[in-house]
C-alpha cells in the first residue's frame, strides 16, 4: 500500500463514516432547528431503529452473512427494511413529541432536554431487557462486489451508504426550501408565533419534523446495520454522540452544516487515527469543536440568530 | 434510614427444596454464607450471569449430595454495578466487601468479575481476612507482592484467582507466536478495558524480548463501531500478526471488520476471545482462524468436562463458556476448603477457610491441578491455544466444538 | 411527606418571608444532624454505613453542580470531569504511581512532608505523600482552576452549545486518564491511593471514619451553598440564569460569575474526587464517565434545580434506591412469588431495571413535578384583599424624604455624537446626535421600527455601533461591557420587561444593587463584619426604594414577579433600575399597557424624581406623558433624527406629523383594502 492508496482508504473510510453521522445529525439539527432543543433520545431511537432494520430482514428469512441477493430481490428487501425502520422510528418520535414534549413546549429551561435524556435511558434499557446486551449479527444481503482504487478498495456497501446518504439530504434540503410544508417548518423555526398567526399548523409542523428527524435516525440504522453487519444495544451514544458534535459543527439548525459537520468530523476520526491512533481520536473531534465554537459560536455555516429581545 | 441489607439471595432450588422436604434430618447444618460480587446490571450484566451460573450449579450440587457434613451453604448475590456508574462501580464493590465482612456467617466469596473493583476491595477483605476467589480479574497488580503493603495489609493473601494472570497469558502467547507462528512483526491493540490494557501491555514486553518487531500499538474505543481507520493504518503497516487484548464488546466488531480489511493477517486474543458471544456476534467466515488462549491446562476428552456441560446446558439452557468453568472451579474449591475444615471437627469459619483454600489441592479440576501460591495466584501457569476452525456438525456458536486445541503457548 | 417538605421549606425560608418557625427550623436541623451522628452506633454495619458515604458522594458532588446548572443555569453535561480531576490529583500525588529521580529541588518539600526519599534499588526516588487533609482544600483550588480553564472558551455560547462542550470536556478528561498510563496507571487503575491518617492513626478501610468526613463534607457545603445564594453572588448567577441580557445591564459581570459558578461547582467536584479515591484507595478511569455526570443531573433534577435542600435529597435518594430500596424490593417480591406460588413474580428483578426506572422518573418528574422534590421558588404567601386593591395615587412618589437628592454636575450627562448602527444591511440608526442635559428630562419618540430602542441598546453598551461617540459625563461609554455601563451611573428599563421572573421583589431590586456591592464569594460564606453591614445596607435601601411605591410593590415583596401583575412588573423594573443608584435613567416605555389613571401616576412619579434631580431620558408614545415630563422632544424616524425641540414644537413640526400620521393613513387605507 503506497501512502495515495492509504489516503485513498482513509478517505473513502472517513467519507463513508461522516456521511452516516451526516444522517443522524440530520434529525438532531431538524429538531433543534425548530424547538430549539437538544433531543437525546434521538441517540435511542436510532439504535432501536437499527433492531427493527435487523428483525425486519430477519423476519424475510436472512439471518448473519449466509444469504446474498442480487437484483429486485435485493432490492425489495433493502426498500423493506429502510421502509419498516424509517416508518417505525417516524412513528416512535411522533409519540415522543406529542406525549412527552408538547406538554413542556412553553416551559422554559432544560426541561424538555432532561424528558428526552429520560426517554433516551427507557429505550435502551427496554431493548437491553428485551432483546439482550450481546453483539447481533446483522443480515447482510449485499453481494461483496469490490471497485478497486489503485491500491484501495471500495465495497458496495460504502457506495450504497454515500449514495442514500445525499439523496436524503437533497431530499430533505429540498423539502425544507421549496415545499410548502417545508416553508412553514423554516418559519417555525423562525418565530413559532408568527408562523402560528399567518395560519402556519405549529403543532403539525414540530410534529412532522419529528416525523421525519426519527425516520432519517431510523434510516440511519438501517445504513449501520448494512454497513457494520452489527446491532448492538449500545452503539447509540458512541455515534449519536459524534453526530451531534457533527450538527453543532456544521451550525446547528442548518441543513447544509450537519452534512459537512457529519462529514467533517468522519474524516477527522479517519484521518486521527491514522495519524495519533485510535486512541486520541475523541480528544481530538471534542477539541476541534471547542476550537471551532470559540471562533464561530454558532458553528461552520450556522448564523448568530439576532437578539430576539 | 438504612436497616436492611441489599442484597438479595438466591435460594437455591435444591437446597431450599432439601431444607424444607425433610427439616428434621438437617436442622442441625451450620449454615454458611458465600458472597458472589459481579457486575450484575449495567455493560457486563450478560457475562455477569453466565459466571454466576457455574457457582450456582456447584453449591446446588453440595447441597444435594451433602459434601460438607453439618454445613448447608447459601450463595448470596452482591451487585458491584450500579446506574450511577452505568457499569462495575468500585465504591459499590468497597460497600459490598464491608457487608460481607461485617457478616460472621461469610466464610468465603466469588468475584469480583473487574480488577478495578478487585482493587477497591481487597484492602478490606484483608482486615476481615474474608477469602475471594476471583474467577476472571486477571489485573496482576492485586496479587503482585509489590503491593502488598495495599492490598493485603493484613499480611495473609486473600485474593485467590481460578484464572491466570495477564503476566502469564499474554507473554506465553507471544512466545508461541514467536516460536510456533514463526511472526516477525506483529500489530498490538487493546479495548481500552483494564484487561485488555495489560493483556496487551505484557504481550507486547515479550514480543519485543523474543525480536518481533512491533509494528504499532493502538487502543479502541469498545463503544464506537468503527475500526475501519485503524484496520487500515494496520493494513499500510502489513505486519504478520494482528494481536488483540481485549473482550468481546470491542471484539466482535475487530473480527469482522478485521476479516474485510486484513483478512491474510494472524489475528490473536486471550482468553477475552474465546467466547460464545463472539461465535454468535461476529459469526462464520469472519472469525475463522483467531487465536484464543485460556489459562488453564487442556484436558481434552475428559469426561467431566463433557458431563459439566451437559449438566450446566440442562439447567441454564446455554452453553458454558470459559468465565463460568473459572467460577465453577473457584466455588470447588471453597467448598473443598470448607470440606477440610470440617473434616478436622472444627467450626467452619473465615478463618480456618482462609487458610484451608491457601492450602489447598484440587487434583482434577476442569482446569487441572488447582494450588494456589503464597500470594494466591495459581501454582499451575499452564497457557493453552486455541484456534477457530469451523466445524459444520456442531452448533456454530458453541465454543467446545468450534475452538480446536492446537497446543500449549510456552513460558518465557 | 408533607411534613417533611414543610421542614425543609422552612429552612429554606429566606428574611422577612417569616420570622416565626426559626426555631423549627434550628430544631429540625439539630434532630437530623443528631440521627445522622449517632447513625454508625445505631446501626452497626459497615456496608451501609458505606453505603451512606457514598450517598454523601453523590450529595456534595449534586450540590456542585447545582450551583452550575441550578443557581447560574449553566447546562453542564460533563461534571464528572472535575470529579476525576480531584481523584487523581490526590490518587497521584498520594501514591507510588509518580516517582521522579531524587534531587536537591525535592529538599524543602520533603521538609514540608509532602515528599519522601525513597529507594528500590536503584537511585533514590521521589514518593509523594500529600496529607488528605491539605489534598482537600488544594484540590478545590486545583480543580477551580480547570473549571475556569474548561468554562473559559464556553462563555460566548449559547446553553445548548455549552451542554455540548462540556459533554465533550467530560468525554477527555477520562480518555486522557486512561491513556497516558505512565502518570495515571491507565486503565488498570492506580494502585495503593494512600488513606487519610488523623493524629498518626490511618483511617484503614473501616467505612465509619469515612462516614463522618462525609457527612462533614456534605454539611460544609451545604452551608457554603445556602450561603452562597443568599448573598451577592447567589442573586447574580440567578439573573444570569433568569436573563443574562438584563442581568448583565444591571451590572452583572457575566464573564466573571459565570466563571465564578464554573470553579465553585469545579470545586466542589474535586474535594469529592479526593474525597472519593481516599475511600476507594483506587481510581480507574471508568469511575468517571457520561454516566456518571448524567445521572448527577438525574439527582440535581429530582431534588429540584437550585434548591439546595432538593438535591441533597435527589442525591442521598437515588443512590439509597439503587443500592437498597430496589435489591430488597426484588427480594420482597420473589419472596411473594414464593409464597403465592407464581414464578412470574419470583423472574421479575428491579435491579436490572434501575436504569429503566431512573428514565421513568426522570421523564414523570418533567412532566409533573418540573421544580423537584423541594422545589427551590417558595409558596407565596397570600395577599390580602386590602393589599390586592391598591388606590390610585396622585401627586408622585411617597415616603421621598429616604431618597437622597441628586446633585448633578452642570453642562451635558449623555452626549450622543454621530452613532450609527447596522444590522447587516439594514440601519437601525443612522448618524444621530443627541444631548441629554444633567438634570433634564429628555423624550425620544417615534413611529415603531424607528430606532428608540436600538438607541438604548447601543447607549447600554447591548448592540456595537458601527460609528460614533456616546460620552456620559465626559467619559467615552462605546466599547464598554453593559455592566461597565451600569457602573458609570446610567440604568435602564426595557420596553418588553426583563425582570429575573422567578424571583421576587426583594430579589429584584437586590440585584440592582449588584454593582455597588463588593462582597466576594469568601466574605459572602463567612458573613464577615462588612459583608453583613453590606447586606443590611443593601436590604434597607432595597426597601427604600419599593417603599416608594406605596403599598402598589410593598405587599408583594415576598411575591415572585412573574405572578405581577404587567403594571407593578414595570414598577419593579423601574425600582430595580434606581436600586443601582444611577445618574441617568433610561426608561423604555415605561406607561406602556397602563390604563390612564395608572400612567398618570406614574408619570408624575418619574417627575417627582425629576424633581430629586435626577437625570432622564425617556422613550415614549403616550404624548401627554411627553408633554408633561420633558423638556426636550428627539424624533427618529427609520434611524434617522428628524426633529428636536420643545414638545411643542415638535408637536407642530411637519415632518414629524408625515411620519406618524403618513403611516396611520397608509395603514388605514390597508385596513380598508383587507377589509374588501
Amino acid at each position: 500500500m503506497t501512502a495515495v492508496d492509504l489516503f485513498v482508504q482513509q478517505l473513502i473510510n472517513g467519507l463513508s463514516l461522516g456521511a452516516m453521522y451526516s444522517l443522524l445529525a440530520l434529525g438532531f439539527t431538524l429538531v433543534y432547528g425548530i424547538m430549539e432543543l437538544i433531543n437525546f433520545s434521538h441517540f435511542n431511537v436510532f439504535m432501536v431503529g437499527c433492531m427493527i432494520a435487523m428483525l425486519t430482514l430477519q423476519a424475510m428469512g436472512l439471518s448473519g452473512q449466509s444469504v446474498i441477493l442480487s437484483g429486485a430481490p435485493l432490492v425489495l428487501t433493502l426498500l423493506a427494511g429502510f421502509g419498516v425502520s424509517m416508518v417505525l422510528c417516524g412513528f416512535i418520535g411522533v409519540g415522543i413529541e406529542r406525549f412527552l414534549l408538547r406538554p413542556l413546549r412553553d416551559v422554559k429551561g432544560p426541561a424538555a432536554m432532561i424528558t428526552t435524556i429520560g426517554v433516551s435511558y427507557v429505550l435502551f434499557n427496554l431493548v437491553l431487557l428485551t432483546l439482550g446486551s450481546d453483539s447481533k449479527n446483522f443480515p447482510n444481503p449485499l453481494p461483496p462486489v469490490v471497485f478497486p482504487i489503485g491500491g484501495a478498495v471500495l465495497r458496495l456497501r460504502e457506495v450504497l451508504i454515500w449514495i442514500t446518504a445525499a439523496v436524503m439530504m437533497f431530499a430533505l434540503n429540498y423539502f425544507t426550501r421549496y415545499t410548502k410544508l417545508g416553508k412553514a417548518m423554516r418559519a417555525t423555526a423562525q418565530d413559532p408565533e408568527a408562523a402560528r398567526m399567518m395560519g402556519v399548523e405549529v403543532d403539525r409542523v414540530i410534529m412532522i419534523s419529528f416525523f421525519i428527524g426519527s425516520a432519517l435516525a431510523g434510516a440511519s440504522g438501517m445504513i449501520f446495520g448494512l454497513y457494520y453487519n452489527l446491532a448492538k444495544v449500545d452503539i447509540g451514544f458512541a455515534a449519536g454522540l459524534r453526530a451531534f458534535t457533527a450538527a453543532v459543527l456544521g451550525g446547528i439548525g442548518n441543513v447544509p452544516g450537519a452534512m459537512l459537520g457529519g462529514v467533517l468530523i468522519g474524516l477527522i476520526e479517519a484521518m486521527s487515527a491514522q495519524a495519533l491512533g485510535s486512541a486520541w481520536s475523541d480528544v481530538v473531534i471534542f477539541s476541534l469543536l471547542v476550537l471551532v465554537l470559540v471562533f464561530r459560536p454558532a458553528g461552520l455555516l450556522g448564523r448568530l440568530a439576532p437578539n430576539k429581545s | 434510614m438504612i436497616t436492611r441489607r441489599s442484597t438479595f439471595r438466591i435460594a437455591t432450588g435444591i437446597a431450599s427444596a432439601a431444607v424444607l422436604g425433610s427439616p428434621a434430618a438437617y436442622a442441625a447444618d451450620q449454615a454458611v454464607k458465600v458472597g458472589i460480587d459481579l457486575s450484575f446490571t449495567g455493560a457486563d450484566a450478560e457475562t455477569a450471569a453466565r459466571i454466576a451460573n457455574g457457582a450456582i450449579l456447584a453449591f446446588e450440587d453440595a447441597n444435594a449430595a451433602h459434601t460438607v457434613k453439618g454445613v448447608t451453604f447459601e450463595l448470596v448475590k452482591y451487585d458491584d454495578a450500579t446506574a450511577t456508574a452505568g457499569q462495575y462501580d468500585p465504591a459499590q464493590a468497597a460497600t459490598n466487601a464491608r457487608k460481607m465482612v461485617s457478616d460472621k456467617d461469610y466464610i468465603a466469596a466469588i468475584g469480583p468479575q473487574m480488577s478495578g473493583a478487585g482493587k477497591a476491595m481487597s484492602p478490606i477483605l484483608s482486615a476481615g481476612n474474608l477469602a475471594t476467589i476471583t474467577p476472571s480479574s486477571t489485573n496482576p497488580d492485586i496479587t503482585d507482592p509489590k503491593f502488598a503493603a495495599e492490598y493485603r495489609p493484613a499480611g495473609k493473601a486473600i485474593y485467590f484467582r481460578t484464572v491466570a494472570t495477564d503476566a502469564y497469558q499474554g507473554p506465553n502467547m507471544a512466545n508461541y507466536m514467536a516460536e510456533k507462528l514463526k511472526i516477525k512483526s506483529v500489530y498490538v491493540l487493546d479495548d481500552s478495558g483494564a484487561y485488555g490494557v495489560g493483556l496487551a501491555d505484557a504481550f507486547q514486553k515479550q514480543a519485543e524480548a523474543k525480536g518481533v518487531k512491533v509494528l504499532g500499538r493502538d487502543r479502541l474505543d469498545p463503544k464506537a463501531a468503527d475500526y475501519s481507520a485503524i484496520l487500515t493504518k494496520i493494513k499500510a503497516a502489513a505486519p504478520d500478526a494482528l494481536y488483540y487484548g481485549g473482550v468481546g464488546q470491542a471484539g466482535v466488531k475487530l473480527a469482522k471488520q478485521a476479516y474485510e480489511i486484513i483478512p491474510n493477517v494472524i489475528k490473536a486474543g486471550g482468553d477475552g476471545m474465546q467466547s460464545a458471544d463472539l461465535l454468535k456476534g461476529a459469526g462464520f467466515p469472519a472469525v475463522q482462524g483467531w487465536y484464543a488462549t485460556v489459562a488453564s491446562p487442556h484436558v481434552t476428552d475428559d469426561p467431566k468436562t463433557a458431563k459439566f456441560r451437559e449438566r450446566y446446558f440442562a439447567r441454564f439452557k446455554i452453553y458454558p463458556d470459559d468465565y463460568t468453568v473459572t467460577c465453577y472451579t473457584a466455588a470447588q474449591v471453597i467448598i473443598a476448603a470448607a470440606q477440610k475444615v470440617a473434616a478436622t471437627g472444627k467450626p467452619v469459619t473465615r478463618d480456618a477457610v482462609r487458610d484451608a483454600i491457601q492450602n489447598v489441592a484440587l487434583p482434577d479440576s476442569m482446569l487441572g491441578p488447582i494450588q494456589f501460591d503464597e500470594n494466591g495466584d495459581l501454582k499451575n501457569k499452564i497457557i493453552s491455544v486455541f484456534q477457530i476452525q469451523k466445524d459444520d456438525k456442531h452448533p456454530l456458536d458453541d465454543p467446545a466444538s468450534q475452538y480446536k486445541y492446537v497446543g500449549v503457548a510456552p513460558m518465557s | 411527606m408533607k411534613a417533611l417538605d414543610a421542614m425543609f421549606t422552612s429552612i429554606a425560608v429566606r428574611p422577612f418571608a417569616g420570622m416565626a418557625p426559626e426555631r423549627r427550623r434550628a430544631l429540625g436541623l439539630l434532630v437530623l444532624a443528631a440521627v445522622l451522628l449517632a447513625f454508625p452506633y445505631i446501626h452497626d454495619n459497615d456496608g451501609d454505613i458505606d453505603s451512606a458515604a457514598n450517598a454523601m458522594s453523590y450529595a456534595v458532588l449534586a450540590l456542585g453542580l447545582n450551583i452550575v446548572v441550578g443557581f447560574a443555569g449553566l447546562l453542564d453535561l460533563g461534571y464528572a470531569a472535575f470529579f476525576a480531576i480531584g481523584a487523581y490529583y490526590y490518587g497521584i500525588f498520594s501514591s507510588f504511581q509518580v516517582m521522579p529521580p531524587w534531587s536537591g529541588f525535592w529538599d524543602p518539600f520533603a521538609m514540608l512532608g509532602l515528599v519522601e526519599k525513597i529507594n528500590r534499588g536503584g537511585p533514590d526516588l521521589v514518593h509523594f505523600t500529600l496529607s488528605f487533609w491539605l489534598a482537600l482544600p488544594t484540590a478545590a483550588v486545583v480543580t477551580a482552576f480547570f473549571g475556569i480553564l474548561f468554562g473559559a472558551p464556553t462563555l460566548r455560547l449559547r446553553g445548548d452549545y455549552l451542554a455540548i462542550v462540556t459533554l465533550g470536556f467530560g468525554e477527555i478528561v477520562p480518555i486522557v486518564a486512561r491513556n497516558v498510563d505512565s502518570v495515571t496507571n491507565g486503565a488498570a487503575g492506580l494502585n495503593g491511593i494512600q488513606a487519610p491518617k488523623l493524629f498518626g492513626h490511618s483511617f484503614g478501610v473501616s467505612a465509619t471514619p469515612y462516614y463522618y468526613v462525609g457527612l462533614a463534607l456534605v454539611a460544609l457545603l451545604i452551608f457554603v451553598s445556602l450561603r452562597l445564594r443568599d448573598s451577592r453572588i447567589g442573586r447574580a448567577w440567578m439573573a444570569i440564569r433568569e436573563d443574562a441580557t438584563a442581568a448583565s445591564a444591571m451590572g452583572i459581570n457575566l464573564t466573571r460569575f459565570k466563571l465564578m459558578a464554573f470553579a465553585i461547582g469545579a470545586a466542589f467536584a474535586g474535594m469529592t474526587g479526593v474525597y472519593f479515591v481516599a475511600k476507594l484507595q483506587t481510581a480507574t478511569p471508568e469511575m468517571f464517565n457520561f454516566a456518571v455526570s448524567s445521572m448527577l443531573l438525574v439527582m440535581v433534577v429530582l431534588g429540584g434545580m437550585g434548591s439546595v435542600w432538593g438535591v441533597v435529597l435527589g442525591a442521598v435518594l437515588l443512590q439509597l434506591l439503587q443500592t437498597w430500596f430496589l435489591p430488597e424490593l426484588t427480594g420482597w417480591v420473589h419472596q411473594l412469588g414464593a409464597a403465592l406460588g407464581a414464578p412470574l413474580l419470583q423472574q421479575i428483578d428491579f435491579v436490572n431495571s434501575t436504569q429503566l426506572i431512573f428514565g421513568v422518573i426522570l421523564v414523570v418528574m418533567m412532566l409533573f413535578r418540573r421544580d423537584g422534590l423541594i422545589p427551590a421558588t417558595r409558596k407565596m404567601p397570600a395577599l390580602s384583599y386590602a393589599a390586592q386593591h391598591a388606590e390610585v395615587r396622585r401627586g408622585g412618589f411617597v415616603n421621598l424624604d429616604r431618597i437622597p437628592r441628586w446633585s448633578p454636575a452642570p453642562g451635558n450627562a449623555l452626549e450622543v455624537r454621530g452613532v450609527t448602527v447596522k444590522f447587516g444591511g439594514l440601519v437601525a440608526l443612522n448618524a444621530v446626535d443627541l444631548t441629554v442635559p444633567a438634570g433634564g428630562v429628555v423624550a425620544v419618540i417615534g413611529p415603531n421600527g424607528s430606532g428608540k430602542s436600538t438607541l438604548f441598546n447601543v447607549i447600554t453598551g447591548l448592540v456595537e455601533a458601527n460609528a460614533g461617540s456616546i460620552k456620559f459625563e465626559g467619559a467615552e461609554l462605546l466599547g464598554l461591557a453593559p455592566h461597565q455601563v451600569l457602573e458609570r451611573g446610567v440604568a435602564r428599563t426595557f420596553q418588553n420587561i426583563r425582570l429575573f421572573p422567578n424571583l421576587n421583589v426583594l430579589e429584584n431590586v437586590l440585584i440592582g444593587q449588584h454593582a455597588r456591592l463588593r462582597s466576594g464569594p469568601f466574605a459572602s460564606v463567612l458573613h464577615t463584619p462588612g459583608n453583613r453591614a453590606e447586606e443590611a445596607a443593601a436590604t434597607g435601601w432595597a426597601m427604600d426604594i419599593i417603599g416608594l411605591f406605596g403599598n402598589r410593590l410593598m405587599p408583594r415583596i415576598a411575591q415572585t414577579v412573574s405572578g405581577l401583575s404587567y403594571a407593578n412588573r414595570r414598577r419593579v423594573e423601574i425600582a430595580r433600575a434606581l436600586a443601582s443608584r444611577p445618574k441617568i435613567l433610561l426608561l423604555d416605555e415605561p406607561t406602556a399597557g397602563m390604563n390612564p389613571a395608572e400612567t398618570l401616576e406614574l408619570a408624575e412619579q418619574i417627575k417627582s424624581l425629576h424633581e430629586l434631580g435626577l437625570t432622564i431620558l425617556l422613550i415614549e408614545h403616550k404624548l401627554d406623558v411627553v408633554t408633561r415630563l420633558a423638556d426636550r422632544v428627539v424624533v427618529l424616524d427609520h434611524g434617522d433624527k428628524i426633529a428636536e425641540g420643545r414638545p411643542d414644537e415638535v408637536r407642530r413640526n411637519e415632518e414629524v406629523l408625515t411620519a406618524y400620521l403618513g403611516r396611520a393613513a397608509r395603514a388605514a387605507l390597508m385596513e380598508e383594502d383587507h377589509a374588501r
